[in-house]
């Protein structure tokens, strides 16, 4: 590697060196959480109390798994949370997916306006209290279909999505019409296998955000048996932080308080850690490539 | 039967008219190119006749069937991009199997039919392919494969060869020639190369400004060109124009030019017509040279020889005017450097209005 350095001249090497130790603690920066609530997890409770975990776990024990995983509204939370982000997802881009192509396509009527209309909302929002009350009149409250619903479209997505389908060639929706194609052939058979590379990104964003949707669980959800698992864990911080279990825990050691929150953490990242890498296949560049001659 | 009529077509976009009234009569089987500059409208009449853009008055008949309002996968016509438009995602049997998917035909027709038409474009060897990993000459099949498994009424392509280079663009002529010759398609093909036209066409319709200037089959064309803009396009090196006057010659009208003359045909246009401003048109091919003034020659001026092997291009000038002589090389090669005038049959010479472009009657002889 070094030796391929003698193609820079000094400058580019100073400037490699200095992006690379940017770069460096920028990825430390990002990378400890991770690990020091990993470690964190799999500590004795006695040694996280004591605040001795800097990097790796000390008095290695699985022990706050095993109490995280025995509690049934663990499970319960975590089920609702796939539940909405696999649904709250599909549900987004069966939105998304024909809202951005109609909104690509020059000979929409009213064009303008819809996009003004679409990119309106993507700065100005009703506020929380009237959305609350929207909710409530619209019988969405403490209910799956309601979070689904409520959050299903958003408009960074629809114009992120819209801008790269104007991005495609007019002539492939051309030569799909051609081809007998109706509209939504165009769509579904050349369009979506065309955007994967956006619509996995949109995707991404709604899992993400999905996965991590707290704030308006909390507010809409007052029935345990919907709660996602980020509410769930705030829950159990809230509560366990002043338990008399974990009071105690000081003398028998297994977990503590800190040790049982960092392992729900874990194992609510674990999912959106493994998707990612499924995902990333999509985000090839060049899909493009051949179908046209400019 | 797929013939196809344009009854006064018109494109407008907002108050602009780009297409102004065509009429147009294609046959079952026939070839017809529409040729024209850049801008004259021949990409949107093509793509009117496709579905592609909506025919803003006029009436389009397919098959005796009036379209306009059809949409294009009803029209049962197939159209080649300029840009070959492959679907990249698609792999070559992917690609020309497309519409036949869309029309759900059943899997065993799909594949007889992709095998076959791979087999007539040579494609056998790609098809698993993406477009991205073909060369543009196999892009161009692959896009004329898709087009001619649905056996459409009518096929139209827009400039399929301009992406090519010019021996590819030759080989490739040559193959859709042949196609067309096997299929025997209704085609509208459109270029403003006039090579392509000449060798394609049973029939060329030359557009200018949205309008027709003439309809004809190639040699019609080439002899008689309706007026100086159709002389102009047709035939390369264009055919040379001479600004003049009509005079009275011994023999009949004589054309008057830079203090010279020329015997012109006896057309009854060019009788008791002295004084009035002509076009003298004068194709490349029929000047035969001189190297010292002879009766009837016309002088030039040498400016530059291009020998190009079994012919020469000679560009000169006679007063004014540009003027280039195609003559062959074979034991003329040292007269070359020393051609000061040529001679022209009166019959081979065009004649045009000067102010109309009109051509004044008579026919071209045929040789
Ligand atoms: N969407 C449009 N809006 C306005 N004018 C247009 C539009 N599309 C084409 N035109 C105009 O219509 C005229 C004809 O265009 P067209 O594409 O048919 O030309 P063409 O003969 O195919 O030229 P070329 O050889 O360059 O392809 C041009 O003057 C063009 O500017
Ligand atoms: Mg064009």
């Amino acid at each position: 590697m070094l030796s391929s350095m003698n193609l820079y001249s000094r400058g580019d090497k100073l400037f490699v060196i200095i992006n690379m130790i940017l770069l460096g603690l920028f990825t430390i920066s990002t990378l400890y959480p991770f690990i020091y609530i990993t470690s964190l997890s799999m500590s004795s409770g006695f040694e996280a109390r004591a605040g001795n975990v800097i990097l790796t776990p000390m008095g290695f024990t699985l022990e706050a798994y095993k109490r995280v995983l025995s509690e049934p509204m663990f499970w319960i939370s975590y089920k609702n949370t796939l539940i909405y982000t696999v649904l709250g997802t599909l549900t987004s881009l069966a939105f998304i997916i024909p809202g951005a192509y109609a909104l690509s396509r020059p000979q929409l009527y009213g064009r303008r306006f819809w996009n003004l209309a679409v990119a309106f909302t993507m700065w100005f929002h009703a506020g929380m209290i009237p959305f609350f009350l929207n909710m409530r009149d619209l019988n969405l409250l403490d209910s799956y279909f309601g979070i689904i619903i409520g959050f299903a479209v958003n408009g960074f997505n629809i114009i992120l999505l819209r801008n790269f389908f104007e991005g495609i060639p007019q002539s492939f929706e051309e030569a799909a019409r051609m081809d007998g194609a109706n509209e939504f052939q165009v769509l579904w058979k050349v369009f979506v296998p065309l955007s994967k590379p956006a619509i996995a990104t949109v995707a991404l964003f709604c899992i993400v955000s999905r996965w991590n949707g707290f704030f308006w669980a909390m507010i809409l959800l007052q029935d345990e048996s919907k709660i996602p698992l980020q509410v769930y864990l705030r829950q159990i911080i809230v509560e366990l932080s002043d338990d008399e279990e974990f009071a105690n825990t000081l003398m028998s050691a297994g977990y503590s308080f800190e040790t049982v929150s960092a392992a729900i953490i874990v194992c609510s990242i674990i999912p959106i850690l493994l998707i990612y890498p499924f995902l990333q296949k999509y985000f090839n560049k060049g899909i493009l490539l051949g179908g046209v001659k400019e | 039967m797929s013939g196809v009529r344009l009854d006064k077509i018109v494109k407008s976009y907002g108050a602009v008219q780009v297409v102004h009234g065509i009429d147009l009569e294609i046959k079952d089987k026939e070839f017809v190119v529409l040729v024209g500059p850049s801008g004259c409208g021949k990409s949107t009449t093509l793509r009117m006749i496709a579905g592609l853009e909506e025919i803003s008055d006029g009436s389009l008949t397919i098959d005796d069937r009036v379209v306009n309002r059809v949409a294009p996968k009803d029209r049962d016509v197939a159209m080649v991009f300029q840009n070959y438009a492959l679907y990249p995602h698609l792999n070559v049997a992917d690609n020309i199997a497309f519409g036949l998917r869309i029309r759900k035909e059943s899997k065993d027709a799909i594949k007889a039919s992709v095998d076959e038409v791979g087999a007539i474009l040579g494609l056998t060897p790609y098809l698993e392919r993406r477009p991205s990993d073909l060369s543009g000459g196999q892009r161009q099949r692959v896009a004329m494969g898709r087009a001619i498994v649905r056996r459409p009424k009518v096929f139209l392509f827009d400039e399929p060869l301009s992406n090519l280079d010019a021996k590819l663009r030759t080989q490739m002529r040559a193959e859709i020639k042949r196609l067309h010759k096997r299929l025997e398609a209704t085609s509208i093909y459109v270029t403003h190369d006039q090579v392509e036209a000449m060798t394609l066409a049973d029939k060329i319709v030359v557009m200018q400004d949205g309008r027709i200037e003439q309809i004809g089959t190639p040699m019609e064309l080439f002899l008689n060109p309706a007026n100086a803009f159709v002389a102009g396009f047709l035939g390369a090196p264009p055919m040379n124009m001479i600004n003049a006057v009509v005079a009275k010659g011994e023999n009949g009208p004589i054309a008057s030019f830079d203090g010279q003359t020329l015997p012109l045909p006896a057309l009854p246009d060019l009788q008791n017509a002295e004084g009035r401003p002509i076009i003298v048109g004068i194709r490349p091919e029929y000047a035969n040279i001189v190297t010292a003034p002879q009766p009837g020659s016309v002088n030039c001026t040498l400016n530059l020889v291009e020998t190009l092997g079994s012919e020469a291009l000679l560009h000169a000038t006679v007063g004014d005017d540009q003027f280039v002589i195609r003559t062959e090389t074979l034991g003329k090669i040292d007269q070359l450097d020393h051609v000061n005038g040529f001679t022209v049959d009166p019959t081979l010479i065009r004649i045009f209005d000067a102010k109309t472009g009109k051509a004044l009657g008579g026919q071209t002889r045929v040789a």
